[in-house]
């Protein structure tokens, strides 16, 4: 198998480009190693994105596309320049999918895309700039069985870089042993954990016994330029030793991000073998599956000092912050920001990421917009049309036109759930929109 | 066009930078408290001796207009008096943190390596790799550097073993016999440099004398500071002290004019008649830790500590969250997260007002009552 291949391909505006680059996209998944069915779907992806942005992108410029293929997955990453008014192009293909006829081509290719890969982010990079990142995964063989270690004993002691089929294995036992949602999704496919790993994209800590017998596991990966989001601790043990182990496990994780750049790690999906002390609980989220909703608890760790900082905070959720911050014994000084009288634009843009594995998509706004209610509106009902169920919006507060769009996200169905303190730039409000089954 | 972000050598975009905390007033602002009592880094609560105090207040406004010795010249004379040595074995630099860069940028080069502890003093670890130099990290033992494991990790390319002695922040030492086996076994391999900040708090007749050693190793380097024990952590003066030959290396990459001329005259004036500061100090720390071990033991509180005007303890909240809650009553400890102790804090040892109000805050923060 070989490394990491990537092409990087600039094109021009002229759709008769799209197909020969979809001819290197299935070359490149070849090459990579992946079967008919990825490489299609890769293939399909890359076309319909050029086709659509061939038709947001201004007269004279071009299309700076990206191609990856690693072992786990296959990337398309298009970097381009769109003038403000052709923004809403992208916006209504989340849009339209509810629309039945006559959406314009560029639309509907934008949306077939998201349908082909497995994940896909927006992101502006600021002015005119924008990124579009779409995924398709591997598909990895199911799991063979695994037995748990039996008669696990002290003394033990944790590893930082255990070979791939000890990670392999303990991806299993996790999975084995903890509801799916508290795993990360590769542990579904033990084998794509290791690669992961390998690849640098996920790290861990995991515990071995006496007999280097794997006792437990707990792993991480960054969420954001300052955030690390963590799963577990996984323990393989029973009785008594299982708070050691879990102890191990949190200090061996802590001590390997205390001097690394992020500055917090949290998650949502941290097991019940968490001991108390080491992390603050933020809040809940809700997760629905079918007719039954669970409220599942955020956890979070700040890993320095916290200098205080400033927040914009809009008198609609101006309560919330109070008592979230009071929780936190954390200082902010709260500068209010009115309710947007009239944004200068007239369309708004929202980034999102959908992650069909997650059920899970992403909202964050890029620019303000007399729609942004009926936008957030349209976006929701397109992922829920999806059948997609948790639907997060992420607030910054370090920016006020963003704090000031409280009333637009309550208008919509979104309510405020948590504070994640150094979740974006500065702190972030987590709102979900709310759901009933 | 390339991002000013990409401009970076890889090592340095992918180094955190360190933010200091903020000033007092500030703080207390922030935090709505009207008294800070600052127990975060190690300072001397006795300030600085009585002549170093005089030199400071003697000190005409008009030379401030004026260069300093460019090579801390009167200072060096008084530390070579002070210790029996010739003023060339002594490099003063701005806090001793400047001369751990001055002494990695002249012994080490691409593809080399240092080796020091997981938990110690951070700065060893930051110089090495902002500079791109590996940092290899040697895990303690039972709380304490483990010179067998430290001795097995200076391979051919690593050039400089950095021994913070005593430890921050477990206040554990290597006694002379430590040091000196590890120093045979080490055979010139790489420099050692010991960091004693904390020296001059201990006074422990199997405390190695380093400044003695060094006549029979010449690889060995020490560095001690003004800034604890001398309370002059706000002029910045620390100093290199080695062989010639060693300090006239470390002399080459070090920026001349470094040291402030107030700083130059109040470190000298420290060292004049220190006896009864020292003794002072070693007294207030004493008391301090005693009263705070008791506090500690009372709570059921795990604490660890040694030498040093300073005391660990294992708290049962994030220490993170810990601080931000000291901090709302006006007391300011060190999260040990940072050097890889999580859910510890430590805590400067100081007068005893200070640590009744460290001492009733921990408690409040803990709703012990
Ligand atoms: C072990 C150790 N070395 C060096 C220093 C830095 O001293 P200076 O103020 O001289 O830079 C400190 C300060 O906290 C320290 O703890």
């Amino acid at each position: 198998m070989p490394g990491e291949l990537s092409v990087l391909m600039e094109i021009p505006k002229d759709a008769a480009f799209a197909c020969p680059a979809a001819n290197v996209a299935q070359t490149l998944a070849e090459r990579s190693g992946f079967d008919r069915r990825e490489s299609y779907r890769f293939q399909l992806t890359v076309e319909e994105f050029i086709l659509c942005l061939i038709g947001v992108i201004q007269e004279g410029d071009g299309l700076r596309v990206i191609l990856t293929g690693k072992r786990h997955l296959l990337r398309a990453a298009f970097a381009f320049r769109a003038a403000e008014l052709s923004l809403g192009g992208l916006n209504s293909a989340v849009r339209d999918v509810v629309r039945s006829a006559g959406e314009p081509p560029r639309d509907l290719g934008l949306l077939l895309a998201a349908a082909s890969a497995d994940r896909y982010n927006l992101e502006h990079q600021g002015g005119d700039r924008f990124r579009i990142v779409a995924e398709v995964d591997r598909r990895y063989p199911e799991p063979p069985p695994v037995h748990a270690p039996q008669n696990l004993q002290p003394p033990y002691r944790i590893v930082r870089h255990p070979d791939a089929a000890r990670l392999t294995q303990a991806a299993a036992l996790a999975v084995n042993a903890y509801p799916a949602w508290q795993s990360p999704g590769c542990f579904q496919t033990p084998e794509k954990f290791a690669d992961l790993a390998d690849a640098g994209e996920i790290a861990c800590v995991l515990a071995l016994d006496a007999a280097e017998q794997t006792a437990g596991l707990l792993t991480w990966s960054p969420c954001s330029d300052q955030a690390l989001y963590f799963s577990g601790p996984f323990l393989f043990t029973s009785g008594t030793d299982r708070d050691d182990v879990a102890r191990l496990l949190l200090d061996g994780f802590l001590e390997a991000v205390a001097r690394e750049p992020h500055a917090i790690v949290l998650s949502v999906r941290a097991t019940a073998d968490l001991l108390p002390g080491y992390f603050e609980p933020l809040g809940f989220l809700q997760s629905c599956a079918g007719t039954v909703c669970e409220q599942r608890p955020v956890v979070f760790r700040h890993l320095r000092e916290d200098a205080g900082m400033a927040a914009w905070c809009s008198p609609r959720i101006e309560d919330f912050l109070r008592r979230s911050y009071a929780g936190l014994a954390m200082t902010r000084d709260i500068l209010p920001v009115e309710e947007p009288g009239g944004a200068a634009r007239r369309e708004s843009l929202l980034g999102a990421t959908l992650d069909r594995w997650r059920d899970l998509a992403e909202l964050r706004p890029f620019l303000d917009g007399q729609d942004m209610a009926a936008n957030l509106t349209a976006h929701v009902k397109a992922i829920r049309e999806k059948g997609i169920n948790t639907i997060l919006y992420y607030m910054d507060l370090s920016r006020p036109w963003d704090a000031a769009l409280a009333g637009d996200l309550i208008r919509s169905g979104f309510s405020p759930k948590l504070v994640l303190p150094y979740g974006g730039q500065s702190d972030m409000v987590v709102w979900q929109h709310d759901q009933t089954v | 066009m390339i991002r000013l972000f990409d401009r970076a050598p890889d090592y340095v975009r992918r180094f955190e930078r360190y933010v200091p905390s903020r000033p007092d007033p500030e703080l207390m602002r922030q935090y709505g408290v009207s008294h800070l009592y600052r127990l975060n880094n190690n300072e001397n609560a006795l300030g600085p001796p009585p002549a170093a105090r005089e030199a400071i207040a003697a000190f005409a406004p008009g030379r401030a207009a004026l260069y300093p010795s460019g090579d801390a010249y009167d200072l060096r004379q008084a530390l070579a008096a002070r210790f029996g040595k010739s003023p060339e074995q002594f490099l003063a630099g701005n806090g001793s943190c400047e001369v751990i860069s001055a002494i990695i940028r002249a012994f080490c080069g691409p593809g080399d390596a240092i080796v020091t502890a997981d938990k110690t003093f951070a700065v060893y670890e930051w110089v090495a790799k902002f500079s791109g130099i590996e940092a290899r990290l040697v895990p303690l033992v039972r709380q304490a550097l483990d010179p067998d494991a430290m001795l097995a990790a200076v391979t051919e390319n690593a050039k400089i073993v950095f021994v913070c002695n005593p430890n921050n922040p477990t206040g554990s030492w290597w006694d002379k016999a430590a040091l000196e086996r590890f120093l045979v076994r080490l055979g010139g391999r790489a420099l050692v440099v010991l960091d004693e900040a904390y020296r001059e708090f201990l006074d422990d007749p199997d405390f190695p004398d380093s400044m003695k050693i060094m006549e029979r190793h010449d690889n060995l380097l020490v560095f001690r500071t003004f800034s604890k024990m001398y309370g002059l952590a706000g002029l910045r003066v620390g100093y290199l002290c080695g062989s010639e030959e060693a300090v006239d290396m470390v002399r080459r990459t070090h920026i001349a004019y470094s040291v402030n001329a107030l700083g130059q005259v109040a470190a000298a004036a420290a060292l004049e008649n220190d006896a009864d500061h020292i003794a002072a100090t070693r007294a207030m720390v004493e008391d301090a830790g005693r009263f705070l071990r008791g506090v500690f033991d009372a709570m059921g509180l795990e604490h660890l500590g040694g030498a040093g005007n300073f005391i660990m303890v294992r708290t049962p909240v994030s220490d993170t969250l810990l601080y931000r809650r000291l901090m709302m009553k006006g007391v300011m400890a060190r999260t040990m997260t940072g050097f890889r102790y999580p859910n510890w804090i430590r805590v400067s040892l100081a007068r005893e007002e200070a640590m009744e109000a460290f001492a009733s805050a921990l408690r409040g923060a803990l709703d012990v009552p």
